[in-house]
């Protein structure tokens, strides 16, 4: 018993730590098609990332962790890995601390998002599965995370978090109600990659089935 | 990574599931959606009963992605199992826990349900039920009940402990879809029969029964408080009953030393172990105690 008040004491301290240091790069994506989702900061020179589902075609405004108002430049998109990059300027930004490789089935995740409008909101789960679905209609198939941490509307583009407080993936759909679906960091990696050294691309959707988290 | 608590109960939970997942399966039997199985020996695969639905042309996808051709070794509706045999052996055989799960601990739900690999999803042993008639025609001494989420394809797969030892087996097929877990040890006695004789073996008496209130007078005879008993009412010819002598109008009272009050006591007593030997069989005779002995037989399916 006293073993587990002594845990369950130092779980609080971790889940503490964990939440106040991704709180300091969670942003606000106000799009003008679906209201509002989430998103991070990935750079402190201000590159933030979320969902190309999140990004409407004006250039959307971004609700910093202090509660700065700034408006956003989009540097590129991605329908097919439903990424969108932004650029923002602001100083004293601080960037997440992307995980260095997959997350493991069993692993405890974290998601951040603002669902249905309450921000800052985080919700735990594991990792239910790591791998590339076939969908039917697509050429090629994605690696995606799945986790049991539940998702609602205003979570798409917000990280999901390892215990290190790593970014293992960005949130980004609902399937079947009870599991939600996060594009791994290394493909965001890429994608910031080819963004930075394209700018201005776009690519369209390839991925009818899957339902975004609005 | 640092290593706060989180990461090392992550590690935990992971390596837990790495280490079952070893042995958890995908089980190809069925037209629509695959389920999942465990390896139970070298060449035997322990899985969900409901999702066999053929005889033939089965395939099993162990953990390293060679698929191998499975024939049905057997199978138990009571108890939702069946064990499949492959055609070359497995390396992980999964391994049963030591003790029985307790409510509260933490436990992993393991599937296999497609391509995409191993699937997990974390909760804890939430009840411990039973006995329970099963919708087959069985009846499941105990089962266990968790908030983990079974997700579709999951049936055959293991409910885990934290170091990776299995617990029980999920099914979605014994309560009206509602996931249930065949305790580990209830599992591994079905699967040993299965594997012996390719179904479950059970006691056979051949009589007909019906449960009777004992009158007080009866009670005090039995110098024990127990008023309901079953009245024979019927007994199969060249039955074991029969040449036992059990009798129309007895009053079943106990077996082997258990009281028996109703239906499914006489048939959880009635199990292999007495299958051949002489077992006592307690009874009220014109209102007096009597055991006699019947040399129970098997139950032909």
């Amino acid at each position: 018993m006293q073993n587990f008040l002594k845990f369950s004491v130092t779980l609080r301290e971790a889940l503490d730590e964990l939440v106040q240091s991704l709180q300091s790069s969670l942003v606000v994506v106000r799009g003008h098609r679906f209201g509002a989702g989430a998103g991070i900061i990935w750079d402190s020179s201000g590159l933030i990332l979320t969902n190309q589902h999140v990004v409407g075609e004006d250039p959307p405004v971004v609700l910093l962790p202090d509660n700065r108002e700034v408006e956003a430049r989009l540097v590129a998109q991605d329908a097919q890995v439903d990424l969108a990059l932004l650029a923002v300027q602001a100083p004293d930004l601080t960037a997440v601390r992307p995980a260095p490789s997959l997350p493991r089935v069993g692993e405890m995740v974290f998601a951040f998002g603002h669902p249905w409008g309450q921000r800052g909101y985080v919700t735990s789960g594991i990792v239910s599965a790591v791998g590339a679905p076939r969908t039917a209609g697509s050429q090629h198939s994605l690696m995606v995370i799945r986790t049991d941490a539940p998702l609602a509307p205003g979570n798409s583009g917000g990280p999901l978090v390892n215990g290190a407080g790593e970014v293992v993936g960005i949130n980004a759909m609902i399937v079947g109600g009870d599991q939600s679906i996060a594009i791994p960091v290394s493909v965001a990696h890429t994608f910031v990659q080819n963004a930075l050294a394209h700018p201005g691309s776009a690519r369209p959707p390839d991925r009818p089935d899957l339902q975004g988290v609005l | 990574m640092a290593k706060n608590v989180l990461v090392e109960l992550s590690e935990a939970l992971a390596n837990a599931a790495e280490q079952a997942g070893g042995a958890t399966v995908l089980v190809n039997a069925r037209r629509r959606l695959p389920g999942s199985g465990i390896v139970y020996a070298a060449d035997l695969i322990l899985t969900a009963d409901h999702i066999v639905e053929r005889d033939e042309d089965i395939t099993v996808l162990l953990a390293d992605g060679t698929d191998i051709p499975a024939k049905l070794a057997g199978r138990d509706p009571g108890s939702d199992l069946a064990l499949l045999r492959l055609e070359h052996a497995a390396a992980a055989i999964a391994a049963p826990a030591s003790e029985a799960a307790r409510v509260g601990q933490l436990a992993l739900v393991l599937g296999r349900p497609g391509s995409e690999g191993l699937q997990a999803s974390l909760g804890v042993v939430s009840a411990i039920g039973g006995p329970v008639r099963t919708g087959r025609g069985g009846m499941l001494e105990r089962y266990i009940r968790t908030d983990a989420i079974s997700y579709p394809g999951f049936s055959g797969g293991p409910l885990v402990d934290a170091s990776g030892k299995v617990l029980g087996i999920n099914t979605s097929g014994l309560a009206r879809g509602m996931p249930l877990t065949i305790p580990a040890d209830l599992a591994w006695q079905v699967a040993g029969s299965l594997a012996a004789h390719g179904h479950v073996l059970r006691g056979y008496l051949g009589i007909r029964s019906q449960p009777v209130e004992i009158p007080a007078a009866g009670q005090k005879a039995l110098k024990r408080e127990q008023a309901i008993g079953l009245l024979i009412v019927g007994v199969e010819a060249d039955s074991p009953a029969s040449s036992g002598d059990l009798m129309v109008g007895d009053i079943l009272v106990g077996v082997a030393g258990a009281p028996v009050t109703d239906h499914d006591e006489l048939y959880s007593h009635l199990s292999a172990e007495w299958i051949g030997k002489a077992t006592p069989i307690e009874l009220l005779r014109a209102g007096l105690p009597k055991v006699v002995n019947v040399t129970v037989g098997e139950r032909k399916l």
